[in-house]
């Protein structure tokens, strides 16, 4: 088969007729879709504010480091037992974590 | 009223409110956005389906249409990147490009159908070409030829898309001998 044979063929297919029924179709889609409510926006103004108070958190936690650092062995004396559980422990809890922010991360999407 | 200008009446009156002018839009264009699909699917009932589809995806578009282009390089880019997603997510129906298998029973019919088989072959062969050039030979020939018409709706510069045919219309000769 030519290069010609096969332009020749391109160039030419039947062209179809859509059913009589085709735009009455699409005109009640159409319809259905602008009476459904429409999409939930995204909560910007709350994803704001948590990020704003994660972000005061977090400085808040820097400080109080830095003004309590010498006194900081005597703070965290009673946490010393983990020091003792095994090293799968932290593993474990580290993949519930993930799995927990994962989930959110999903749920989140969904309600956009 | 030219067909651009009653688009642009048309569009004017949705967004206005006024959804029932979308038919208008819909029975200008269905023969065009049928047909284009069906040359991506060679399916009569899915391209309707997926026509229907774009026409929603322009319905809920047409607040942002604004008339840097002309609507219908819009309406087909939309219909174009509608027809992609639905073959990617379902796949490319299955097809046959071996003529005899598919027409077994009428081989030793007239010319004319053996040419038709051949027709058929060809058209469906372009469906197995990789996208690119897939997309390229579809616009080109759907646009009777005009290299900037398919261009634009592909958003691609119309050099690319004459390498695009020429590497696409070489693929086709090797897989039709």
């Amino acid at each position: 088969m030519t290069p010609e044979d096969i332009d020749q063929i391109l160039s030419s297919d039947d062209l179809l007729e859509p059913a009589s029924g085709f735009v009455m179709s699409v005109m009640e889609a159409v319809h259905q879709q602008a009476s459904e409510p429409p999409p939930r926006a995204f909560p910007w103004f709350r994803f704001a504010i948590g990020l704003i108070g994660c972000l005061v958190a977090a400085a808040s936690g820097t400080i109080l480091l830095l003004t309590v650092g010498p006194a900081l062995g005597a703070l965290s004396a009673p946490l010393a037992f983990l020091t003792r559980l095994e090293p799968e422990f932290g593993c474990v809890i580290a993949a519930l974590l993930l799995t927990f922010a994962f989930a959110s991360l999903r749920k989140l999407r969904l309600t956009v | 009223m030219g067909e651009g200008d009653q688009d642009a009446a048309d569009v004017a009156r949705i967004v206005a409110g006024d959804r029932n002018a979308f038919e208008g839009i819909v029975r200008r264009w269905q023969r065009r956005l049928v047909n284009l699909a069906y040359r991506f699917c060679r399916d009569r009932a899915l391209a309707e389906d997926m026509a229907q589809e774009a026409f929603l995806k322009a319905f809920r578009s047409l607040a942002t249409f604004r008339a840097e282009s002309a609507f219908s390089t819009w309406l087909m880019a939309i219909a174009l990147n509608t027809y992609r997603s639905r073959l990617r997510a379902e796949g490319q129906p299955l097809l046959s490009l071996d003529p005899a298998r598919t027409f077994s029973a009428e081989v030793s019919a007239l010319r004319g159908l053996i040419e038709r088989q051949d027709a058929e072959a060809v058209r469906k062969a372009v469906l197995t070409l990789p996208g690119r050039y897939r997309e390229a030979i579809l616009l080109f020939y759907f646009e009777d030829k005009s290299v900037g018409d398919a261009a634009s709706v592909l958003g691609i510069a119309e050099g690319t898309l004459k390498a695009r045919l020429h590497r696409g219309r070489e693929l086709l000769r090797q897989k039709m001998q």
